[in-house]
């Protein structure tokens, strides 16, 4: 039974230790290596965002979370996605794995994080930059890996939280684990909804034909997305673990439909998604290092539109033809893009002699796009991945690890690439130094290659166009580190530069440039269509600094600290000028940082409080069009209040606070890059209940005795 | 695994509840014959037939240009047309004061018909007979061959189906149309540079959207205009080698940037919308770019002031700020009310497509 939980719970926290934040560094991280290491002794770089701040924060999304606990990220919510950045890079660099497997599915190049249920993750590790030789070469950015929150006491988990603020905000979560025997079963809920809200209801005058002052465009829409998720879980023996899960998610973004101007605020449809996962796995413990596993993946997401009145779209007449004006009524809803992926992964980790461990692995990857309407010449593409790996971590001498890794990529279209990666950590007493050097190598995506839409942003229509003679992207990062702890201070700065080769990026085209077929174009000048079309840019440096700083002045009181320094210099090809002109990589903002602190006092067995005040500024980001983002700094004030004994029996936690407490609203008019699209100040008020009916599993005792990761791989 | 393989299926299901949108085409036609049905006063029917816009003074533009040919036919029931789907789902959705119906081109002919009127004309609204007046030509010869054929094939080889021509459509309209531009614009055109900007089809060695080499009467009426004064200049926004640096080359080579260093700017299009009021006449800082004046991007407006040192720019606004197409010049519009008394058969439309054959 022991070897059960074991397996269970090998990666998780050490949960019993987690209240003490002075430990953070002992805290087991797996994202970097795929091995599990105290943060303390990581080889490569990570950042963790512990169980303890997310619960502090009372963060409404993941989002939340990351903007308001790092300060490498930014993020500018709007219908297509969070246009999240990190370190300067878009979300197409970013790999986003849920318990180590990747988050799928996106819309121009966004995921959608609504996937990610805010009050079900345990903890979040960070790596930045490809430097991970087991989750791909694509990871140009960073891996983000949200480690969810497992329930493997024997007997019965229950759990209920319901967070509610302004704007109609909901977010509800409720889990249910139940382990019988060798059987242990994991469901999930979540339900996220926002009625949305407007910070101006000015249009950009630059953009429309008079001054607009009652425009209904909101700055972000009113959505509401859910997703059931179950997780089965069977112990065969002590060495073999079998898994299945499945879940599915839905989403609607409800955009207004009492716009007075057809040419900014009138809308006729509303986006709704609908996904799907299903996957399988085991793991195979040979003995207490070495093991193997295996995990079969399938994800869907499926993009419509939902109309909300009579709608023209390209479609099919009676007669089989093309058209421009097929019709769509109210209530109807057609689909724009059907993603799929299929994903097998073999991995094994074993022991080798001189202290040596080595990974290994092999990982086939099949996507499939159906788009009927915007994908030409038969409305779907495919494509395929395969990649080997292997990694080795060397702990043989006292002061140095070194880690090295090469991963091996070959894909349909763009053929055989490999990629290496080291890295090598020094423990000077109280000192860590690390650096490491790592390439990616990211193939043009099938939305990249074979897309074509029209999209109309307020008062301006985009025609994005997906170029077949895209090149795969390339990258370089480099990277060193210096980490000082003592007692309950840590302190950590970071350099890195990040350099991309045929960076894939939109640019605006001529109009006798688009390809034929596009003829929605043209007009008499009543209205002007902007192409854009996916091209690769010559290059594009990303460098900059991180800092970090945690520090824990009394057992009650701790400060937290991050700031981020970057800069980009990028360069595109101008065919008419026959030149390297330099361009803005979009979102980008010189200065970003976050600061918090905390206290946390038990007044009695049943009752203990905990107060947050958070701050997170940053400077103006900059676009290549419609202006830039304003800089900003906002403060929250939060409360939390733990009532009842915690893990045995019922258990209340009551959250409320105050977000954006100095109101502050980016009010820049609608058209132009917001710097935040945060909805001015906010209240919130989140009740947890727990209950849980059993034996408690000794988390201790099994961490210290186990040496490897199995979930999440 | 059976539960996955469960979860697949449900999921492969599930979500593709297939919204029953295949009756979508006829049902929404069904309900432009009904309306047509209801609105019928007359046996004539005028349909005019634009691009389309998303602007409010464009829905003016047309508003008006109805009435006015309400007025000069009132034996016919006169439609307006959008050809751009977008324009015409955005007109008639939101909360406007009017919503307005622009349908396309291929379902107002075919309610007009199923409504059996006697004589159907669709006037173009086009400025040259490019591509999109191809398009035009095009849904006139699907409902004469009842292409969805559900229609009364007696009642079709008895229509009168007769097509009105765009603005510049013969080298007589340009010359026609030169003189009303000139009795509008001739006494600023004696001391100011008078440019006019019309869209044009673009083409390039990979793709030419100019088939019917219709750009050729931008250069035609910049050469008439040139006859009443030097200070006439007509360019585009796509045609090649006739964009606004172009203009400005044969200004320079020309009559050169007069005493008064004042330039009207007037938008050759038949409404005055996003082109007319940004890409011709947008100023301030967001349309110029000094490192590349003559990229897309820059404004007529901002490049005449900055790289030809204009000091003033001017137009004939409707009031204050709200630009005219021309629909809105009364004498212009009078151009196309004559076209459409003058309607052509369908099969002398290929001499107005090919106008240099």
């Amino acid at each position: 039974m022991k070897r059960l939980a074991a397996i269970l719970t090998l990666t998780l926290p050490l949960m019993a230790q987690a209240q003490d934040m002075s430990k953070a560094l002992d805290e087991v991280v797996v994202t970097a290596t795929g091995t599990p290491h105290t943060l303390k002794n990581v080889p490569v770089q990570t950042e963790i965002i512990s169980k303890e701040q997310i619960e502090q924060l009372g963060a409404a999304s993941f989002e939340d979370i990351l903007s308001q606990l790092s300060a490498g990220f930014d993020f500018n919510a709007g219908d297509m996605g969070s246009q999240m950045t990190m370190n300067g890079l878009g979300n197409s660099y970013i790999l986003i794995l849920i318990d180590g497997k990747r988050l799928h599915g996106d819309n121009g190049g966004e995921n959608d994080l609504g996937h990610i249920d805010p009050h079900n993750i345990d903890h979040i590790e960070i790596v930045k930059g490809a430097g991970s030789a087991l989750y791909g070469s694509d990871a140009i950015a960073g891996v983000i890996n949200v480690i969810t929150r497992k329930h493997t006491d024997e007997g019965i988990y229950l759990e209920n939280t319901t967070r509610t603020g302004s704007y109609a905000d909901l977010r509800q979560h409720n889990g249910i684990g139940v382990t019988v025997g060798r059987l242990n079963s994991m469901t999930n809920f979540q339900l996220q909804h926002t009625d949305g809200w407007q910070n101006t209801s000015v249009e950009d005058p630059s953009q429309t034909e008079f001054p607009i002052f009652d425009s209904r465009n909101k700055t972000v829409n009113e959505y509401t997305n859910w997703q059931v998720a179950e997780r089965l879980t069977y112990t065969a023996s002590d060495e073999l673990s079998i898994y299945a899960d499945g879940s599915l998610y839905g989403k609607r973004i409800y955009r207004p439909t009492d716009g007075k101007y057809a040419s900014c605020d009138v809308n006729t449809f509303d986006m709704q998604y609908r996904d799907a996962s299903a996957a399988g796995g085991f793991t195979y413990r040979m003995n207490k290092t070495d093991m193997v596993t295996f995990d079969l993946d399938w994800n869907r997401h499926a993009y419509y539109y939902y109309y909300t009145a009579t709608t023209l779209e390209d479609g099919y007449d009676p007669l089989g033809n093309f058209t421009h004006y097929y019709p769509y009524f109210a209530d109807q809803r057609n689909l724009q893009s059907d993603q799929q992926r299929t994903m097998a992964q073999l991995k094994g980790v074993f022991s080798l002699p001189y202290s040596n461990s080595f990974s290994a692995g092999a990982e086939f990857r099949y996507d499939c796009l159906d788009a009927p309407m915007r994908v030409r010449d038969g409305g779907g593409a495919t494509d395929w991945t395969a990649a080997l790996y292997a990694q080795d971590e060397f702990t043989a001498l006292d002061w140095m690890s070194l880690t090295t890794g090469i991963r091996l990529n070959q894909n349909a279209g763009f053929g055989f690439r490999a990629t290496p990666k080291v890295s090598v950590m020094f423990p000077l007493g109280e000192f860590r130094i690390r650096t490491g050097w790592s390439q990616g190598f990211k193939t043009p995506t099938p939305k990249e290659l074979h897309y074509q839409y029209l999209r109309t942003m307020g008062s301006s229509t985009f025609l994005y166009i997906g170029n077949r003679e895209l090149r795969p992207q390339t990258s370089d990062y480099w990277s060193a580190s210096i980490e000082y702890s003592h007692g309950g201070f840590n302190m950590s700065a970071t350099g890195y530069m990040n350099s991309l080769d045929n960076m894939i990026t939109l640019v605006n085209i001529p109009v006798s440039e688009i390809p034929e077929g596009s003829a929605e174009y043209m007009g008499d000048g009543s209205s002007q269509i902007i192409p854009r079309q996916y091209r690769n840019m010559e290059d594009a440096r990303t460098f900059g600094a991180d800092v970090t700083l945690n520090w824990r002045i009394t057992k009650e009181l701790t400060i937290n600290g991050t700031y981020s320094y970057l800069d980009t210099d990028a360069h595109v090809y101008n065919e008419k000028k026959d030149r390297l002109d330099k361009v803005t990589i979009d979102g980008m903002a010189h200065h970003k940082g976050n600061l918090s602190a905390t206290w946390q006092h038990r007044f009695t067995e049943d009752y203990r409080l905990g107060l947050g005040l958070y701050g997170r500024a940053s400077s103006t980001r900059y676009y290549q069009n419609n202006g830039n983002g304003k800089g900003y700094q906002t403060w929250r004030l939060t409360t939390s209040h733990d009532i009842g004994h915690g893990a045995r029996g019922l258990s209340y936690r009551v959250e409320a606070g105050i977000d954006n407490i100095f109101d502050y609203r980016d009010t820049t008019p609608h058209g132009l890059h917001y710097g935040t699209t945060t909805a001015g100040r906010t209240c919130y008020c989140t009740l947890s209940i727990r209950f849980s009916e059993g034996r408690k599993m000794d988390t201790k005792s099994i961490i210290k005795e186990s040496g490897h990761s199995s979930e999440e791989d | 695994m059976a539960m996955m393989a469960a979860v697949t299926m449900f999921s492969f299901t599930s979500c593709d509840k297939d919204d029953d949108t295949k009756n979508n085409y006829t049902t929404y036609q069904d309900a432009v014959d009904s309306q047509v049905k209801k609105e019928k006063k007359n046996d004539k029917a005028i349909l005019l037939v634009a691009f389309g816009s998303t602007w409010q003074c464009a829905f003016e533009s047309f508003d008006n240009t109805k009435k006015a040919y309400e007025e000069a036919f009132k034996d016919c029931d006169v439609y307006v047309s959008y050809s751009s789907a977008i324009c015409i789902n955005r007109a008639a959705a939101g909360e406007h004061e009017v919503a307005r119906d622009y349908y396309a081109p291929n379902f107002w002919l075919h309610s007009l018909a199923a409504a059996k009127y006697d004589e159907i004309i669709v006037q173009s609204l086009q400025v040259i007979p490019g591509e999109e007046y191809g398009r035009v030509i095009n849904y006139i010869k699907d409902l004469g061959n009842n292409y969805l054929r559900d229609l009364d094939d007696e009642y079709l080889s008895e229509l009168t189906l007769r097509l009105g021509t765009p603005l510049l459509n013969s080298l007589d309209d340009v010359k026609k149309v030169a003189k009303v531009l000139n009795d509008e614009f001739g006494e600023d055109a004696k001391t100011k540079t008078v440019a006019f900007m019309g869209h044009g089809n673009p083409s390039s060695e990979e793709h030419d959207y100019d088939i019917y080499k219709a750009n050729v009467r931008y250069d035609q009426l910049e050469e008439e205009l040139q006859k009443y004064s030097k200070n006439y200049f007509v360019g585009t926004v796509d045609q090649p080698e006739n964009k606004k640096e172009n203009v400005w080359e044969r200004i320079q080579a020309g009559a050169g940037v007069p005493a008064s260093k004042e330039m009207v700017l007037q938008a050759l299009m038949s409404i005055a919308g996003d082109h007319g009021h940004n890409v011709m006449y947008g100023s301030g800082e967001e349309y110029w770019d000094d490192e590349e004046p003559e990229s897309e991007d820059n404004s007529w407006y901002e490049y005449f002031m900055n790289e030809a040192k204009y000091k003033k720019m001017s137009n004939h606004s409707l009031k204050s700020g709200e630009l005219r197409g021309l629909l809105d010049i009364p004498s212009v519009l009078n151009v196309w009310i004559e076209h459409t008394r003058q309607n052509i058969k369908l099969e002398d439309a290929y001499h107005s497509m090919y106008p240099e054959d």
